[in-house]
């Protein structure tokens, strides 16, 4: 059991929606990064999810798109998100995931990756663009699995029911539910068809899940309660650091995650 | 059908595109062996774009070198002017098919979203086209002609803003509107099918190298030149002549500036394997797996991946791939433009400077065939700009003050 597994239990015992927040690592800049996870864990954030920036995630729209382009920019590296992944694994409780694209861990070494993560105390990875198809060629589900850290699955409303099954035999930890098609960034309205679509999945999908994409509100969480297990918050918050002055930045971050808890 | 080259290749996309990419590659698999379909690909090739293109022996040229035959492959005299029209009819055959109504691309030279608008043009779809904002700036002739033929041309303002950036703004449009649009993806390229459906739609233009060539020479070429962007040229000119070991096959990459990062686009000489927007092959990437810039003077090859089944043929050895400097490019359309009256684009320039460099050092029995992809009127700017053309900057001058009047 990791990290996660303790959290996941916990949220299931309360019965109360979990959260998950998003940060892109190194923006603002590193230090902001630190700070940021820090102030969400200590206003109630259940999981973090610390993007490794990259330079051409499809699966972002622009909010999370120049965040990362930013990062890179002042030179984030890969080295960078492990020591502050491990730095961070030390002064919260909560786990931590690394989401970030494919080409970073095949690049990196992908045994080898996978066992830094680990190592620094990350307890699942979000990879967007790994589908199960291609871990014949890569075994990247696999070596998850031997070094105990979840392989998390995203799965969106076109995923088929055959697909749906044979993701849920692998899947680890939760499952991530985009709430539309596209790609990442902050919406007013939820997918009319949500509620429809996760009783579809939840059928077939035994583990808890977690929904994303589009979420910026506490009217969007209070709407998946009792059907989501958890919701991810990403690119509002972006939203919120871009608009802040740097000095009321962390604030505004910490109103917000107070003012969306349910 | 494959979905892998070797370890290239692949469909290394979210979740949420699978589908699509299974139900795009199921048609095309039904398609590929449907008479019908091909019997209507092979009519609109001809009747539509004026197919088969000639094989021009370049005399001039041949005789001004002094060594090996040269034979110039014109697909600049397809409608749309170039090689790229070819899979543009073809997958929107598929894209009919599939019950589909809206085409997107991204484009480079702006060749394959001409070709694009005009197969959405022709067949009744609607068509948005993704363009970095610096192509958009150097291939302003492509933007007005796309936008004449009915598409809208979306500028795509992040990263570098070329090639590669149009191609990740158009699987995010993919990703949301899959449903009622086919991506129409402009090179032998990107996840699975796209790689294999391309080379097949391309592969027409080896096989009437083969025939021209066995009607004027009675014989297989000797060497087959062609430049390399995503490799759908290439690939179309090579293909057939992959099992016979006496034709040498050459891909030109752009040699740009020189061999410093960010001045070139010569993935083989710069770039190490992995895995982006949506398949695996060689890319110009950092040791973080970051894209690096790539620098040409011919948008169409300034781009930081390859073709999956280029990367494969290239570790096997089965084609050799060398590069040519954006000024080689300048100077080989200069000669080949005063000796056999052809303005290719910069792009093919790039094969036809290979081989100006090659046919000396040949034999006169021997024969190479140039691929020339595609016509150089879209790229008047950038030449009048690489000539110092005083004449051509008066004339726009008085063409904008002219304009300016007539609109205000
Ligand atoms: C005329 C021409 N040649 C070559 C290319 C390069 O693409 P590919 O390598 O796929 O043929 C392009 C791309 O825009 C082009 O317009």
């Amino acid at each position: 059991m990791n990290n996660l597994d303790v959290k996941l239990q916990e949220i299931k015992k309360r019965g109360k929606i979990g959260i998950m927040t998003h940060v892109v690592i190194g923006y603002p800049s590193l230090k902001d990064t630190e700070k940021l996870v820090i102030s969400m864990a200590n206003f109630g954030v259940d999981i973090v999810e610390l993007q490794i920036p990259f330079s051409d995630p499809l699966a972002d729209g622009p909010t999370i798109m120049k965040a990362c382009e930013e990062s890179l920019r002042q030179g984030t590296k890969v080295a960078d998100a492990l020591v502050i992944a491990n730095k961070l694994a030390g002064k919260v409780f909560i786990p931590l995931l690394f989401m970030c694209y494919y080409n970073t861990i095949f690049k990196y070494g992908i045994e080898k990756f996978i066992r830094d993560a680990k190592n620094v105390g990350v307890s699942g990875l979000i990879v967007p663009d790994i589908p199960l198809d291609e871990e014949p060629y890569e075994h990247f589900i696999a070596i998850c699995k031997k070094y105990e850290i979840h392989g998390i699955r995203v799965i969106s409303p076109a995923t088929t029911g055959e697909r749906l099954e044979k993701n849920s035999k692998i899947a680890s930890g939760f499952v991530y539910f985009t709430s539309r098609q596209g790609s990442t960034g902050a919406s007013l309205k939820l997918n009319p068809k949500l509620s429809e679509n996760l009783g579809r999945i939840k059928k077939i999908i035994k583990i808890p899940v977690a929904v994303g994409f589009g979420i910026s509100k506490k009217e969007h969480i209070q709407q998946l309660q009792g059907y989501a297990d958890i919701v991810v918050v990403g690119s509002k918050i972006i939203d919120i650091i871009d608009s802040s002055a740097r000095d009321k930045m962390l604030k505004n971050v910490e109103n917000f995650i107070l003012k969306i808890k349910i | 059908m494959k979905s892998h080259f070797g370890q290239y290749g692949g469909m290394y996309v979210p979740e949420m595109l699978i589908p699509a990419l299974q139900r795009l590659a199921g048609e095309y698999e039904k398609a590929r062996k449907d008479k019908a379909f091909l019997k209507e690909f092979e009519d609109l090739l001809k009747n539509y774009v004026g197919r088969p293109s000639p094989l021009i022996f370049a005399k001039n040229l041949t005789k001004k070198l002094n060594g090996a035959k040269i034979y110039l492959k014109n697909e600049g005299a397809n409608l749309s002017g170039a090689h790229k029209i070819n899979h543009c009819i073809g997958q929107a055959l598929i894209a009919k098919r599939l019950g589909k109504t809206r085409l997107i691309a991204e484009t480079g030279a702006g060749q394959h979203g001409v070709a694009t608008a005009t197969v959405a043009a022709k067949f009744g779809f609607s068509c948005t086209i993704y363009m970095g904002e610096v192509d958009m700036d150097r291939q302003r002739p492509n933007v007005f002609l796309m936008e004449q033929l009915g598409a809208k041309v979306v500028p795509v303002l992040h990263g570098s803003r070329t090639l590669k950036d149009a191609v990740n703004a158009a699987i995010k449009d993919y990703l949301e509107n899959s449903e009622n649009t086919h991506y129409l993806l402009g090179s032998i390229l990107g996840p699975h099918p796209f790689p294999t459906m391309n080379r097949d739609f391309q592969s027409i233009v080896g096989k009437e190298i083969r025939k021209q060539l066995k009607t004027t020479e009675k014989r297989l070429p000797d060497y087959v030149i062609a430049c390399v962007g995503g490799g759908s040229n290439a690939i179309g000119a090579f293909y057939t002549f992959l099992k016979e070991k006496s034709v040498n096959l050459i891909g030109v990459e752009a040699g740009g500036k020189g061999l410093e990062v960010g001045k070139h686009a010569s993935r083989f000489k710069g770039g190490t394997v992995g895995v982006i927007e949506g398949y695996k092959s060689y890319f110009l990437q950092d040791s973080d797996g970051q894209m690096q810039k790539t620098h040409s003077i011919s948008a169409g090859l300034d781009y930081p991946g390859i073709g999956p089944e280029l990367a494969l043929l290239h570790d096997k050895g089965r084609i050799e791939f060398i590069s040519a400097t954006d000024s080689e490019a300048v100077s080989a359309l200069k000669l080949l433009a005063k000796t056999e009256g052809i303005i290719c684009a910069l792009e093919s320039a790039h094969a036809v400077a290979h081989a100006i460099k090659l046919a000396p050092k040949l034999s006169k029995e021997k024969i190479i065939v140039v691929n020339l992809s595609g016509r150089g009127d879209k790229d008047i700017f950038i030449l009048a700009k690489a000539f110092k053309d005083k004449n051509f900057y008066e004339f726009i001058k008085r063409e904008a003050e002219e304009g300016v009047i007539a609109y205000e």
